[in-house]
């Protein structure tokens, strides 16, 4: 590859998938979810019920991207069947992520953030890995949690498509005016 | 003919918030406050723009601590460690709505007066962010026109006009959506504070690139995610 970012195999931001799992059981996961039994989970609700294994409300930016990412009818909730999408999501993340958290210490440093998105097929600089960390690690620990984790990768995959887009020689250089390039960077709001 | 137009000293510089608090900081000078293409350049006088001079610690010396302040400090302060955290700030910061602010504008917040990059600050530091909410409340007033506790998009299209950023109604269009978590297509104080920092440190880092001042750059892939992820929301 003779551009400068990295050629993803599957979809890049895409954790790697993993079998199914039984309806009934996800059944009752989804309505002790749902607290106040509307048959849709909100994003509070939802915020409710993940953790990140610090013992700190999951990231609500992280929440709302995958909300935002599974929510079909576009209703702001999740029905069940956008439910049984949305948790396999997660469970693909976190077993992607158990895997790079090499010393199981629930958040992952900048070397196990550089394997993890070096394996994803990003190619970037000592210099960008630090600031991906001073802005993902929203604990100030240097490290990054899980629900950061999805975060920062599903930014770089939103951003990497983007600039793909752009980039229609793919020689890693793109032209991009100054209100495109606004409206690119204001878009990652979820 | 310049793109950007002329820099008229104090506009696009909202945030003018910290100065010599980079990246954030006070860099002078307006962007995307194109005179030529894009009509009109903003006339408003200058005490119009964003905030005016804020409060500035004075180098080499600590500035007396209002008595006020140090109270609120002290309120904020929950665990008593004598540092604020985002957290902390953020159970201290409400909208005109009572909504609490938002957590990545806290966190922005901090990150603009933390000047050891603790992720904390100390009781200077906060007396200094205090003046600097107090300056967004009041650009945030002057530009709630109709008295309603947010702003609309007209008003923030002014607002952004006004601090001499001249953008499409298509683009505030595009914040009003994004920033406006309840539908409503208005944005509370946290959102509106959060979109003109984040306007002013794109603009700046855009124009930085742009030394032809064509109003169009040419960016690799690694720049570009470095300047995205640096100021994204």
């Amino acid at each position: 590859m003779s551009y400068g970012y990295g050629q993803q195999q599957q979809g890049y931001g895409q954790p790697p998938a993993q079998p199914g799992v039984d309806q009934n059981w996800l059944s009752g996961i989804f309505q002790s979810v749902d607290k106040d039994k509307s048959g849709q989970i909100s994003a509070a609700e939802l915020q409710q019920a993940l953790g990140n294994g610090t013992w700190t409300p999951f990231n609500p930016e992280t929440v709302r991207l995958m909300i935002g990412m599974f929510d079909r009818d576009n209703s702001g909730t999740i029905n069940f069947p956008e439910f049984m999408s949305l948790w396999k999501y997660v469970t693909d993340w976190q077993n992607c992520f158990r895997s790079y958290d090499r010393d199981n210490s629930g958040s992952i440093d900048k070397n196990e953030l550089r394997t993890a998105l070096t394996g994803f097929g990003y190619r970037l600089s000592e210099k960008f890995y630090d600031i991906l960390i001073r802005k993902f690690d929203r604990q100030g620990r240097g490290t990054v949690a899980f629900d950061d984790f999805v975060q920062c990768a599903v930014v770089l995959q939103t951003l990497t498509s983007s600039f793909r887009a752009y980039d229609t020689d793919q020689d890693g250089w793109i032209q991009i005016s100054y209100e495109q390039f606004l409206t690119l960077v204001f878009s990652l709001r979820s | 003919m310049a793109y950007y137009g002329q820099p008229q000293p104090g506009y696009g510089a909202p945030p003018p918030g910290a100065p010599g608090m980079p990246p954030y900081g006070g860099a002078p000078g307006p962007y995307g406050a194109p005179a030529g293409p894009y009509g009109a350049p903003p006339g408003p006088p200058a005490g119009f723009a964003g905030p005016g001079q804020p409060f500035q610690p004075g180098y080499g010396q600590q500035p007396a601590v209002d008595p006020q302040v140090q109270q609120w400090f002290m309120s904020v302060d929950g665990d008593r460690s004598g540092r604020i955290t985002a957290d902390e700030l953020q159970r201290a910061l409400v909208n005109t709505n009572w909504t609490q602010f938002n957590q990545e504008t806290c966190r922005l917040m901090i990150g603009m007066f933390d000047k050891d990059f603790s992720g904390t600050i100390d009781l200077y530091e906060f007396q200094a962010l205090w003046h600097y909410i107090q300056q967004w409340r009041q650009t945030f007033d002057r530009f709630d026109t109709n008295k309603s506790g947010s702003i609309e998009g007209h008003e923030l299209q002014q607002a952004y006009q006004t601090m001499g950023y001249n953008v499409s109604p298509q683009f505030v269009q595009t914040v009003v959506v994004k920033f406006d978590h309840y539908g409503r297509r208005t944005l509370t104080l946290d959102n509106f504070i959060q979109s003109c920092v984040m306007l002013k440190s794109l603009t700046d880092a855009f124009r930085q690139r742009d030394t032809a001042m064509t109003g169009s750059v040419r960016m690799g892939y690694e720049d570009f995610m470095t300047m995205a992820v640096l100021y994204k929301p």
